[in-house]
């Protein structure tokens, strides 16, 4: 009765396989079969998950990254034989000869980066929206669900459904992906293709989702297809190097952003012999390729401002006049409300809490602060600091009222019970 | 104790595109968790799961007429089987309770399987 079974064990599974076994075959067979062809490739692929899913059931074959692999080859054939229509856009995919043998070039790990770079390019389309662009990225690179995609953005299934549905309608009517090594129209969506990746690392790193297991493998997709990126154009390249450093200084601190019990907890409380050394180190790498380049972009920037506050023993001892500059630059470069709140936050504690003070309260009307949570928390804190706890706790409920994820609006709650038990306590002594 | 027979109807089986990879795997490990539980208490007598996408002929009749395809909707189609050890019925379908098929709406059907008298 399962004698040698119990001793053998089952093998345990890579944490992440299946999702990045979905990204290698997906981005290989829209490569293989056109993009007219991307429903069909996801159903393939999703169909041999779901014989792993029965076949494994007494536990994973000895190499199941393999078993995946030769699953999806098989059903590929077998589909590509029963259709003549590939026949006509791939000659090779006509003759038993080549068939074979084209699906197993097409599915080798060596060809699994370009297949994700050109599969990437192709999305960055200028027709299709940046948010379109970040859905259509976690939907085929990140293999999430139409469903797991509503929960981040916080919006309905159907609304990404019909996002999904237009991209691909668009997508589908390419002939190929393209090659982004030669196509000097593929590779003129190169900034596109990397604020499409901020994007991405941002709703990993500040996304709206609940469930928090979706956005630290979130920020890592982001920061493994900008490291992708780095294998194409040596121009660009410092640029991406710039990039990559900001998602692994960020990705660094994720650990410690969030509490035992689930609280948003700001930078001063968080515990830096937590943040992780090798992100850190590896961002430390890229920052130094990045200033190969001759130009200073925003993405470097940010980089150097995320460095800093790494880089600092604590809040009181990180450099906010280098902070300040970098801030200063950004808002020369990329002018935004939010580097603008930024920028203020930091002058505040080069130059005093007043100073901060006329700096946010500079910005009240911009529309887009309005309803930004971190507006109004910069606000309140500053207001806690010098001890006008009126104010402060008017700017806390703002605060709570705007939060988009449940962890956020627990701490501003948290503050504002604070002041309930100041005030409870104040009259007795 | 007595042989049953779990048959396995619909769920990941018959919800496609529904779950995403991370989902899939997740429920994956759930089953194997679940199978082992059954394998190391000794109950697990072997399971002959059903391929996927379900394919299939069904005859039927003095005629054995024959059509292409398993013959139900497809919360109905059966994804696999196991025969399990219990000392009733009841013991049977209380093991399969912690089954990760109903997390999809699926279903575990319970029946004993004849026992031949020893002659």
């Amino acid at each position: 009765m399962g004698d040698g079974m119990e001793s053998a064990g089952p093998s345990e599974l890579v944490e992440d396989l299946f999702r990045r076994e979905w990204t290698h075959l997906v981005a290989a067979l829209v490569r293989l079969l056109g993009p007219a062809q991307l429903a069909l490739a996801e159903d393939l692929v999703h169909d041999s998950l779901l014989s792993a899913l029965q076949a494994w059931q007494l536990g994973p074959p000895d190499n199941p990254k393999a078993w995946l692999l030769q699953t999806a080859k098989h059903r590929a054939i077998d589909r590509i034989r029963r259709d003549r229509r590939f026949e006509a856009a791939r000659p090779e995919l006509g003759s038993e000869w080549t068939l074979a043998r084209a699906v197993e070039l097409a599915l080798s790990p060596e060809a699994d980066a370009e297949n994700q770079l050109a599969l990437m390019f192709a999305i960055c389309d200028e027709a299709l929206s940046p948010e379109t662009h970040v859905t259509l990225i976690l939907r085929l690179l990140c293999g999430l669900s139409a469903a797991e995609i509503a929960r981040a953005f916080l919006v309905d299934v159907q609304t990404i459904d019909r996002r999904l549905h237009r991209a691909r309608t668009r997508l589908e009517q390419l002939s190929e992906l393209g090659d982004p090594r030669s196509a000097a129209e593929l590779r003129a969506r190169q900034p596109s293709l990397e604020q499409a990746l901020y994007l991405l690392f941002n709703e990993g790193y500040h996304g709206a989702s609940a469930e928090a297991p979706l956005q630290p493998a979130t920020c890592a997709d982001a920061l493994r297809l900008a490291e992708l990126l780095l294998s194409l154009d040596a121009e660009a390249r410092p640029r991406v190097h710039a990039l990559a450093a900001l998602f692994c200084f960020n990705s660094a601190r994720l650990a410690t952003r969030v509490d035992d019990e689930g609280v948003f907890l700001p930078l001063g409380e968080q515990d830096r012999s937590r943040w992780n050394r090798d992100l850190l180190e590896r961002g430390i790498r890229h920052l130094g390729s990045s200033a190969e380049g001759a130009t200073l972009t925003r993405w470097h920037l940010e980089a150097g401002i995320a460095f800093e506050h790494t880089r600092a023993p604590s809040v009181r001892e990180t450099d906010w006049e280098r902070i300040v500059a970098y801030y200063d630059a950004l808002l020369g470069l990329a002018p935004s409300p939010v580097v603008a709140l930024n920028r203020g936050l930091a002058l505040a504690e080069l130059q005093g809490l007043d100073a901060g003070r006329a700096a946010l309260a500079a910005l009240a009307d911009e529309p887009k602060l309005a309803t930004y949570s971190f507006f109004w928390a910069g606000r309140a804190d500053i207001e806690r600091r010098a001890g006008r706890n009126v104010e402060a706790r008017a700017f806390y409920q703002r605060a709570a009222v705007c939060a988009r994820s449940a962890a956020e609006r627990r701490s501003y709650e948290r503050r504002l019970r604070e002041f309930e038990l100041c005030s409870v306590r104040r009259p007795d002594r | 104790m007595a042989k049953f027979m779990y048959i396995f109807r619909g769920g990941g089986y018959a919800t496609p595109g529904a779950l995403s990879p991370s989902e899939l795997q997740q429920h994956l490990s759930r089953w194997n968790d679940w199978t082992n539980g059954l394998l190391k208490a000794g109950r697990h007598l072997g399971g002959q799961p059903l391929a996927h996408p379900p394919t299939g002929k069904t005859l039927r009749g003095r005629e054995r007429s024959v059509t292409d395809g398993p013959y139900a909707e497809s919360k109905d189609l059966v994804s696999g089987t196991v025969i399990v050890e219990a000392a009733s019925l009841e013991e049977a379908a209380q093991l399969a309770r912690d089954c990760p098929i109903f997390e999809l709406d699926g279903s575990v059907e319970v029946r004993p399987v004849l026992q031949v008298p020893n002659g």
